[in-house]
């Protein structure tokens, strides 16, 4: 069944299953984006996605590589407290949703970043753009690398002829679908993911000798004795409350500033069918989620109850070493399968935001009378680049851009995300708070990370500082404090009045809540900008406070 | 007046909710117990519940009232369809 090192003994087995999922990825891509004829069909699906296929392609889009290979080594490493962190990550479409994404479908944007250009400008959009360039190529390199990783360790093809080749055939089908075919494909992804993870999950729990196999997610606790037992501090918190209350503004608030989950929101038919689509988001990724938890216990519990041997190397394939040590080998096949799926599925994600970023808000904020059939090949170009580049960057990745993944959501929370959610929610809001939210904000989320300043890090715990939970906590209110006391001064400075642009901005916050007319009582609340400064400045002030790690 | 306040109530209150149904360890890193639940530790199962049908459940509730809330501020601006 297995030679030793946790590979398939028949690879070839495992490659013809991967074959067949990536043809049949081609065809639903084709399919998908045969009728698609401008960039909004290539990067909205044509805003006309269903509520239950969007739902599936939230779901897909969302859960990466991650939770098949890392998720479940880190609840190896970390336990529990682990699993309180990545719980929260379901907030990311329902706040996404109910926050600013139905504003954005309404005003028909791209990507976030083309909201902030009609907010603030051409000068905020491009810093804001570049900044989501650089997350989504951290993400999009992370996938990259794990996909390549994933055939070679698995599979055993070596890691370039992996990355090239396993690398541009995903480039190619993501090109050649465009938003339709990466959402249809998302969708079915979803099903072959939550397939692929639950059921040999079920099997594996039935061959330890769990009763409530057949639902795997939640049904496991007559293994939870003999886990205290083996493990007395599974269960235990480890950490402060204040490492707890990081989570929000590093991941909770920094999904918010992601361009990939944002875009899905905007392809849904209606505002209706956005809601709709969410509720199906919560449901799927809450089963899946529940079975990575359990996925990981089921780990645990294998290493020190049943004396399953996993060296610390290996820990990243717990899943895989799970199905190989418990499951016939073709169920493991489809197991690996199921991983390129889950990394496919966010690439195509990463991908097509990089394309709308380049093509939409650098290229044609920089040449805004391009005509419409050379941005669309443009935007084909885009997404190809984007795709190239990152193949090429994981040949011998930087070592900056390959941090975690968490840490990209940190970025993206300080300099994406108070620019949008501020900008829709009050009209004073202007370019020079956005850029100084922006880059200060940005500048100080860089420099307190572990990876250029080590002595500048918050707290020395390495886990903390890697995944920017501690860097988030400082810069993320920082940048919403600047933001809100910047632009309420410059407004109030007649010396750029003339650079400003108040009664356009006013009308754009009114338009994009669905009103017509401007009203001066309308999203212009001082109390409430008021507040947001100061609940931020007291969370820079506890972030800066020793963390007791 | 009506719909904007009701929007702008909704969204605060909506997104604390969710905030704290999906950070329910944060809960528990205050008031620690050691009691279970349905044969698994309270602090261990009670947040991935609520992470999961808690915040199912908050889906429901904030698509049914947005949708409602929508439908208000097309009839305050004129009854011009919102989408």
């Amino acid at each position: 069944m297995i030679d030793g090192s946790w590979k398939l003994s028949n690879p070839v087995l495992g490659l013809v299953v991967v074959a067949l999922t990536f043809l049949l990825f081609y065809v639903v891509g084709f399919i998908s984006n045969r009728k698609a004829a401008s960039a909004k069909d290539l990067y909205l699906g044509g805003g006309n996605v269903g509520a239950l296929t969007n739902g599936l392609a939230m779901a897909a889009t969302y859960m990466s590589l991650a939770t098949f290979l890392g998720i479940t080594a880190l609840i190896l490493n970390l336990k529990v407290p682990f699993i309180m962190l990545w719980i929260q990550l379901i907030l990311a479409i329902p706040l996404i949703t109910i926050i600013y994404g139905t504003s954005l479908r309404r005003m028909g944007a791209f990507t976030p970043t083309h909201f902030i250009r009609e907010r603030y400008g051409v000068s905020a959009s491009i810093i804001a753009a570049l900044f989501m360039i650089l997350v989504s190529i951290m993400y999009a390199l992370g996938q990259m690398i794990g996909i390549a990783v994933t055939f070679e360790t698995l599979l055993g093809i070596p890691y370039m002829t992996g990355l090239f080749v396993g690398g541009l055939i995903i480039v190619g089908y993501i090109t050649v679908g465009g938003m339709a075919g990466a959402t249809n494909n998302a969708a079915i992804q979803m099903v072959i993911m939550a397939l692929m993870f639950i059921v040999p999950l079920g099997a594996i729990m039935k061959a330890i000798g769990t009763e409530g196999w057949f639902f795997p997610p939640l049904l496991y606790a007559d293994m939870v004795p003999a886990m205290l037992e083996a493990v007395p501090d599974f269960f235990d918190y480890q950490y402060p409350t204040k490492w707890y209350f990081s989570v929000i503004p590093a991941l909770t608030i920094g999904a918010l500033g992601l361009p990939h989950l944002a875009m899905r929101v905007y392809t849904s038919s209606s505002l209706k069918s956005a809601r709709s689509a969410m509720v199906w988001f919560a449901f799927i990724l809450g089963l899946v989620f529940s079975a990575t938890y359990a996925m990981g216990f089921t780990g645990v519990y294998a290493t020190s109850v049943e004396g399953l041997n996993i060296a610390p190397e290996d820990a990243d394939k717990l899943t895989i070493i799970l199905n190989l040590a418990y499951n016939p080998e073709w169920v493991t096949a489809l197991v690996i399968a199921g991983a390129i799926s889950a990394g496919v599925s966010t690439l195509s994600g990463n991908l097509l935001a990089i394309g709308a970023l380049l093509s939409q808000d650098i290229i044609k904020t920089l040449k805004p009378n391009i005509h419409e059939r050379l941005n669309y090949r443009l935007s084909y170009i885009a997404i190809f680049v984007g795709g190239v580049i990152a193949i090429l960057l994981a040949i011998e990745p930087p070592a900056f851009l390959v941090v975690s993944i968490l840490w990209a959501f940190g970025l993206a929370g300080v300099t994406n995300a108070p620019l949008i959610i501020v900008g829709v929610w009050w009209k004073e809001a202007n370019k020079y708070g956005a850029m100084a939210a922006a880059i200060v904000g940005g500048a100080i989320y860089i420099a307190v990370s572990p990876f250029v300043f080590p002595n500048l890090a918050l707290t020395g715990h390495a886990v903390t500082d890697g995944m920017g939970l501690s860097g988030a906590m400082l810069a993320v209110p920082i940048s919403f404090a600047l933001l809100i006391i910047v632009s309420y001064i410059t407004n109030r400075m007649p010396s750029l009045q003339k650079n400003l642009t108040r009664e356009r901005d006013e009308k754009l916050v009114e338009s994009i809540h669905g009103w017509k007319d401007v009203q001066a009582y309308r999203y212009n609340s001082k109390v409430g900008a008021l507040v947001t400064v100061v609940v931020s400045i007291a969370v820079a002030i506890w972030a800066l406070l020793p963390w007791g790690m | 007046m009506k719909a904007y306040k009701k929007e702008v109530r909704f969204t605060i209150w909506m997104a604390l909710a969710f905030v704290l149904m999906g950070n329910a360890g944060l809960f528990f890193s205050i008031f620690p117990t050691d009691a279970m639940l349905f044969g698994f530790p309270v602090k261990y199962i009670v947040p991935i519940l609520m992470g999961w049908f808690g915040v199912f459940f908050l889906t429901i509730v904030a698509g049914k009232i947005g949708n409602r809330i929508d439908d208000e501020i097309d009839a305050e601006r004129g009854g011009v369809t919102n989408d």
